[in-house]
């Protein structure tokens, strides 16, 4: 065993250098200001309590959350259908189905961003087809719509593909049994196959928020800009304001809100798991 | 292993039909020390041809890379990535050259320096071109549509036009804090240059004002296919992309506000850590030639640094003939060049995050 356990070492080194010292960078720089040529930074937290202290900055991340709640639950309520119709049909079809939600994440995202804001513009595909038709053209593009669209249109395989490995890992005699049982098709769906997909749907829901929470291009993009989401604000202290240390500050906020929220669904999931256990 | 034998041979044929430009490249290798060239430049910001024919004219290879903003590309090079060729703008060149960022240029490799148009000589940031050399130049101004609103009314409001209600929901406003603090403080009557903090309030109230009254879309380089599709009726836009959108679509017009503009310039700088600085004064050069000048002011529609090609654009037969926002205003007082501060973009920055997410 000692030898094996010896070759665990080059990963040790790639963990350390490529995940663990960038984050401990990142909350280096979260605690510290910039200081003068002496002392090249300080410990401070004057970064969270700029943060915490400023209206617009609690504001936008409020409207983060709620776009990546919102964003989320529309990926459920469409996902997990989509993943039960898939799970439920023939071997040779599942293949196909699952191949024709995941081909479009072969392209970039950011391309396929952009080709909605071709199909939402005021003179694009949707308002050319209604203008056909006579209804008079509306306004999508720069709205909310096009916003949670963009986020549900990108996030929404991770969800299907989530649920859908958890209901064909799903052992089918338990259904059998329960309609030897008398129990009706609702009944045994509520009972046995809701339960046991959860799993599937709690990591659906990590892939779909977490960067649905952070995302800043889809905001960028199809809110026109006046949306400013979280992501656009880390991006910005980044990128144009040059202060690396608020901008790390506001991505520790985030990593830890994150976290609590991990956990909260690791608990459901828990009791979940534990109630499901006691009724198969 | 017949297969093996058959795709190295074809592999071998398709290496050797390169071989022309390779042994070009050697002679490269010879003058430049490398034969490669690695540009760092803005989006859709070169001519058609310019790389292609300055590759096959020096046996050189070019590798370009993009931005989309100072910011990001300053912060890149902070992060010790090397380039040979940058083109970024005046206030951000003054920065880079206080932090001894740039190589100074050798001119007496940059022949055609001569070629210089009068509006880019002697610019506050770098005077002697000492470290740049002018690439396109231009203003920003306001690119309207003249069937919705009426010529008379821009040239009388100016800026203030952005915050008539009679237009509330039809403009695009400039997604970028330099230049949207420079409307507001224009609008107001004060420099855009100003650090005086009862000035900067005020024109954070004005845009808050404008943001709340007028539901603009903020945008970047999307304007440029938004006003060629007639999309909104005003847009804030830069002076070349104002004359490729009145190119585009002749309803649209271009007016410089009477209250002034920024006069800006982008510029080629040979950073510090150039790998190949020889190639690059070359390139720098081959630029300012009256053929690859014109290729690329003609393509992009932003105004040139060569006089001559200025001349041949605008004047009669040019691409860009009766088209005003190809001619930078000159000359007139309240137009200004930025002039970078550091404490005052942080600010900026901040505030312009703030009337957004309002």
């Amino acid at each position: 065993m000692k030898e094996f356990r010896n070759m665990a070492f080059p990963y040790v080194i790639w963990i350390a250098v490529m995940i663990v010292a960038p984050m401990l960078l990142i909350l280096l720089y979260a605690f510290t200001t910039a200081g003068n040529d002496v002392t090249t930074f300080h410990f401070t937290l004057e970064n969270f309590t700029r943060f915490f202290s400023d209206m617009v900055f609690l504001e936008v991340l409020r409207r983060s959350l709620f776009i990546a709640i919102i964003t989320t639950v529309i990926c459920i309520v469409l996902g997990y259908p989509i993943a039960y119709i898939i799970a439920n049909s023939q071997i040779k079809h599942q293949v196909r189905l699952i191949l024709m939600i995941t081909i479009p994440t072969w392209i970039n995202m950011l391309v396929r961003t952009y080709a909605w804001m071709g199909i939402l513009q005021d003179n694009g595909l949707v308002n050319q087809i209604l203008g056909f038709f006579g209804i008079g053209h509306v306004t999508l593009l720069y709205t909310d719509f096009a916003v949670i669209l963009g986020m549900v249109y990108n996030f929404i395989p991770f969800m299907i593909l989530q649920i859908h490995a958890s209901l064909t890992k799903m052992d089918k005699s338990y259904l059998e049994a329960a309609s030897d049982l008398g129990a009706d098709k609702v009944q045994s769906f509520l009972k046995i196959t809701l339960p046991l997909s959860l799993p599937g749907v709690i990591s659906g829901i990590t892939l779909v928020f977490l960067p649905a929470v952070s995302s800043f291009f889809i905001p960028k993009l199809l809110g026109g800009g006046q949306y400013v989401l979280i992501g656009n604000v880390i991006e910005s202290q980044f990128l144009t304001s040059g202060d690396w240390n608020f901008g790390s500050a506001i991505s520790v906020i985030m990593a830890i809100i994150i976290m609590f929220s991990m956990y909260l669904t690791k608990k459901v999931d828990k009791d979940e798991s534990a109630k499901g256990g006691d009724t198969v | 292993m017949k297969k093996l034998l058959v795709l190295t041979l074809s592999a071998v044929a398709l290496l050797s039909g390169c071989g022309s430009s390779s042994s070009a490249s050697s002679d490269a290798v010879e003058k430049y020390g490398s034969d490669t060239l690695k540009l760092y430049n803005w989006g859709e910001y070169v001519g058609e041809n310019l790389i292609s024919n300055f590759e096959e004219e020096f046996g050189v290879k070019v590798i370009t890379e993009y931005f989309d903003s100072n910011e990001m590309m300053y912060t890149k090079l902070q992060a010790g990535d090397s380039y040979d060729v940058i083109i970024p703008s005046d206030y951000m060149i003054e920065r880079m050259i206080s932090e001894n960022m740039l190589q100074e240029l050798d001119l007496s490799l940059i022949p055609n320096i001569s070629n210089l148009a009068d509006g880019v000589k002697n610019l506050p940031y770098d005077p002697d071109n000492t470290y740049s050399i002018p690439y396109f130049w231009g203003t920003v101004g306001l690119v309207y549509n003249h069937n919705n609103v009426d010529p008379a009314v821009v040239e009388e409001q100016g800026y203030e036009i952005l915050r008539n209600t009679d237009y509330a929901g039809k403009i695009y406003f400039y997604d970028s804090e330099r230049d949207s603090f420079m409307v507001a403080l224009k609008a107001l009557g004060y420099s855009m240059n100003t650090d005086d903090e009862a000035e900067i309030q005020e024109a954070y109230e004005w845009l808050l004002d404008m943001n709340s009254k007028m539901d603009p879309v903020y945008v970047t380089d999307e304007v440029i296919d938004g006003m060629s599709n007639g999309t909104k009726d005003i847009a804030v836009v830069y002076s070349g992309d104002a004359a490729y959108i009145l190119s585009e679509n002749e309803d649209m017009s271009f007016s410089m506000p009477k209250q002034g503009t920024n006069l800006w310039s982008d510029a080629m700088v040979i950073p510090a850590n150039a790998e190949n600085p020889l190639l690059a004064h070359e390139f720098i050069n081959y630029v300012l030639t009256y053929d690859a000048s014109y290729d690329n002011s003609e393509y992009v529609g932003y105004t040139s640094s060569n006089q001559e090609v200025m001349d041949a654009l605008s004047g009669e037969g040019g691409a860009y003939e009766g088209i005003n926002a190809y001619l930078p205003r000159e000359g007139y007082e309240l137009d200004e060049v930025f002039i970078d501060n550091q404490v005052l973009r942080k600010t900026l920055s901040e505030l312009w995050i703030k009337v957004k997410a309002e």
